[in-house]
């Protein structure tokens, strides 16, 4: 594995992801590059398209690297907005051990 | 709040924003580069479509929409605003400004300006640029559909969509309703304006039975990507009985932004789309998770709400005429949703780049005739406290000191009241001076000049009232600056002059009156065609041997013209004797000075208010006048020794080894009949118009007070050399004395006298 035994890093999405989050959720995001990753966006009351597109362009990154890219855990806010726009996060959900 | 109040509002708002994209392209225009100002704008330009929009003025939209699409060419920097651009930018400003005038009061626009503005705005944004489109040139996932999508273009002309269900008896109840197939992709702009992709596929998602597969293709790895642009596009298949309209009108406000194409799908295609690679993930109809956004205003909530229980319901009636009344209801519905949307971007924006912009003052926006109630309620107060004060020193010689006291108290609070109400009145310059701007440009164009209009002191504040009076005689200033002041380009190089002339209005405040000055560096008065020009109308003799200044000042004799031709612009001969005359109705003074081939310099003094007016109290004649303080120089006591006659009738007085005409106020106003004595008098040295000093006679100096100005011409008639009366603390009407008429006066006819003087001298 190219992956070296590191502790996945995990973040917390801010409640409102909108236009103005956009950019900081990508810096957080360019920060944690290299290392697992898992996304708890069970704070997440409203998310934008914007943020979406960070966060799948994210998960490609990710996976190109190799990397796991998983949310822990996801508010119903977050699911029904993936949904409504189409965005299927099913495969980067954690699955239960 | 009706309808008509929020439009109000919006035309108010209106008027700020193009202020504010007026001042920003001058600011442009001087060569400022700040994106911040761009972004200015850009947003008053984009704040103007969006409540032009939801208030459904079409004409408005549509300029304003090509107007911003050239703006953000500039914003972008795919286009360099130059001084071309600049001038086109300019235009348009005036246009947008026209255009929202036509909304609010009716009437009509210059059409063919306006087209061809939009032409040019077009041709900027398009041939010297790449349009906005290609901010994000993704590989755009084509509909499935092959019916071609009809197209928003420019003019606002939205295709009605003819959908077949409308006719659709009562078998269309249990029929399937029809699917739109429905791509969707957004460009930087719609996030950046502060839409929501995600508000819009909601919204979408209430019309009917949908599904929706996103195209992540145009994705990028997260280091490549700009976080804010667009990458994520839509194919949508809606299967709704609202018709096209209801599907078009969600995407009202981003239609601009976002590559939008609508088609009908038949059964065919529709299956043949579920069948294609992309997997299309259904919507969940219950998104009642996505409603409790603390953006969206509780109200608008509730009222799509509403709606869309409406929606349901009409569903189940399925005749075309409900349908079309939900249609409208539901585009109301996302007009009133999306204006908080637009008003986001601004916030944003604001944030941002808090440091640029000045944090402005809350106000409130108050009826005029409010304060204008307010002020004469003050004015009386003014009376009734001077009245007080007066019966208490009649009536009691001693005067109790408390009673004194609280008289003295209670003059400082009037005074005090009386000023903070007048400042509610007081307004700055600024909007009279940008009118102004418009002007120049207007007549530069037709004249062909250059011209280069440079305002200073804009925020110099004076009563409304004296602001609204203000733009005539300015506007005819300007148009005589530019139209007789400024020389041909050609003839400015051939002098060595710049070939864009220069115009330059300043206000500022001086000793308690507002100075506006108009200076121009074109060619200065000719003063041998004005001297010829008045030989040939007879109003000098031909052997007058006039002053420069005496020269200049025939200028502002009634039906005097000095342009070869008249133009259209100016030179009708009533253009700057009128100019005085409004001047002067405003309690002001113009003067002029000209050096030949490098320009004339226009000054007038105003009053800041004409509501109060500090003034002298004089007795003339057993009379009591009140003098202007603003016009009074000094006062002095003569003497015998400094009395020289002069003429006839005239008298002299010698001041500081000057001489003076005197000039006997009561002679002048018919008070009396025989000159008076000017040892038992007292001369007031007034600055008159012309530059020039006069001692006025009068007979007691009673002292000096702040009078409330009640107009003669509203009440009584106009009486020559009185400007206007007051109400003294004793009840009686005393009359204000109109300077400048006296000396005027005192000469017989201005320029008969200037002629006797110059035959003498």
């Amino acid at each position: 594995m190219a992956a070296k035994k590191a502790a996945p890093k995990s973040l917390s999405l801010a409640p409102v992801l909108d236009l103005n989050e956009a950019q900081a959720l990508h810096g957080k995001l360019m920060g944690m590059r290299g290392s697992n990753i898992t996304i708890d966006a069970s704070a997440v009351e409203r998310v934008g398209a914007l943020c979406l597109q960070v966060l799948m362009a994210g998960a490609k990154s990710w996976e190109a690297d190799k990397h796991a890219f998983t949310f822990s855990k996801v508010s119903d806010a977050f699911t029904k907005t993936t949904q409504l726009i189409g965005v299927n996060i099913d495969h980067l959900m954690a699955k239960e051990i | 709040m009706d309808m008509n109040e929020i439009k109000e509002i919006f035309f108010q708002e209106c008027e700020e924003q193009l202020a504010e994209l007026e001042s920003g392209l001058l600011r442009l225009n001087d060569g400022d580069r700040d994106p911040e100002t761009v972004n200015a704008v850009f947003r008053a330009v984009h704040s103007i479509k969006g409540g032009a929009g939801a208030f459904g003025l079409d004409d408005l939209v549509s300029f304003a929409h090509v107007f911003e699409t050239t703006l953000d060419c500039v914003r972008s920097n795919k286009l360099e605003p130059t001084a071309e651009v600049l001038k086109v930018m300019l235009k348009s400003a005036d246009v947008l400004a026209d255009l929202t005038n036509v909304a609010r009061d009716g009437g009509s626009v210059d059409q063919a300006r306006s087209k061809q503005l939009i032409r040019e705005l077009e041709a900027l944004a398009n041939g010297e640029a790449p349009p906005p489109a290609a901010v994000v040139e993704a590989p755009a996932a084509k509909p499935a559909a092959a019916a071609p999508a009809p197209v928003v273009n420019d003019e606002g002309f939205v295709p009605v969509a003819f959908s077949f269900d409308d006719f659709g008896g009562e078998e269309d109840v249990l029929i399937v309703h029809p699917t739109y197939e429905i791509s969707f992709k957004p460009k930087a702009d719609l996030y950046s304006k502060g839409n929501e992709a995600t508000l819009l596929l909601r919204d979408l998602s209430r019309l009917g039975e949908m599904s929706i597969h996103c195209n992540m293709e145009a994705l990028p790895s997260l280091e490549q990507m700009d976080p804010e642009s667009a990458y994520f596009s839509w194919k949508i298949s809606v299967k709704t009985d609202k018709g096209e309209d209801a599907i078009r009108s969600v995407f009202e406000f981003a239609e601009w932004d976002c590559d939008l194409e609508i088609s009908l799908a038949d059964e065919g295609t529709a299956a043949e789309m579920t069948d294609e690679e992309l997997p299309m993930q259904p919507v969940p109809f219950d998104l009642s998770v996505l409603d409790d956004e603390p953006d969206a205003p509780v109200g608008v909530v509730e009222e799509e709400e509403r709606l869309a229980a409406v929606h349901e319901s009409a569903a189940t009636v399925a005749a075309a005429e409900v349908a079309s009344n939900v249609v409208q209801l539901a585009s109301t519905a996302s007009r009133a949703a999306a204006e908080p949307k637009a008003a986001a971007p601004a916030a944003a924006a604001a944030q941002n780049t808090a440091q640029a912009a000045s944090a402005a003052a809350p106000t409130i926006r108050v009826d005029l005739d409010r304060v204008d109630r307010l002020i004469n309620l003050v004015g009386e107060l003014v009376i009734n406290q001077a009245m007080l004060s007066q019966s208490v020193i009649e009536n009691d010689n001693n005067g109790t000191s408390s009673i004194n006291m609280g008289l003295e108290e209670l003059q400082q609070l009037t005074r005090e009241i009386q000023d903070s109400v007048m400042a509610i009145r007081a307004q700055p310059v600024k909007p009279v001076f940008q009118r102004m701007a418009r002007t120049v440009r207007e007549i530069a164009d037709i004249t062909g000049k250059s011209v280069r209009l440079i305002t200073e002191g804009e925020n110099t504040e004076v009563d409304k009232t004296v602001i609204d009076k203000l733009a005539e005689p300015l506007t005819h200033m300007i148009r005589n600056a530019v139209d007789h002041g400024l020389e041909m380009p050609e003839k400015r190089v051939a002098l060595g002059k710049n070939p864009e002339g220069t115009v330059r209005l300043t206000a500022k405040h001086r000793s308690g009156r507002i100075v506006i000055e108009l200076a121009d560096d074109g060619q200065g008065i000719n003063r041998e065609k004005v001297r010829q020009k008045a030989i040939d109308n007879d109003l000098i003799a031909a052997d007058a041997n006039l002053s420069d200044e005496e020269i200049d000042n025939l200028i502002f004799h009634a039906g005097f013209s000095t342009a070869d031709k008249v133009s259209d612009l100016s030179g009708r001969g009533v253009g700057m004797d009128v100019v005085k005359r409004s001047i002067q109705a405003l309690g002001g003074r113009i003067n002029i000075s000209s050096k030949p081939g490098h320009g004339s310099v226009f000054t007038m003094s105003l009053p800041l208010t004409l509501a109060v007016l500090d003034g002298m109290v004089v007795t003339v004649a057993g009379q009591t006048l009140v003098v202007p303080l603003t016009a009074i120089v000094e006062t002095l006591q003569p003497e015998a020794s400094a009395i020289h006659s002069f003429g006839a009738s005239q008298r002299l007085i010698s001041i500081r080894n000057s001489f003076c005409p005197l000039v006997d106020v009561g002679r002048i106003l018919n008070f009396r009949s025989t000159q008076a004595n000017p040892v038992e008098g007292v001369a007031l040295l007034v600055e008159s118009e012309g530059g020039g000093q006069r001692a006025l006679m009068v007979d007691a100096i009673q002292g000096q007070r702040q009078v409330v100005i009640k107009s003669l011409e509203a009440n009584y008639t106009h009486v020559p050399g009185i400007a206007a009366a007051t109400i003294l603390g004793d009840g009686r009407v005393a009359l204000i004395l109109d300077v400048d008429a006296v000396v005027s006066a005192s000469r017989g006819q201005p320029l008969k006298l200037e002629t006797s003087l110059a035959a003498a001298g």
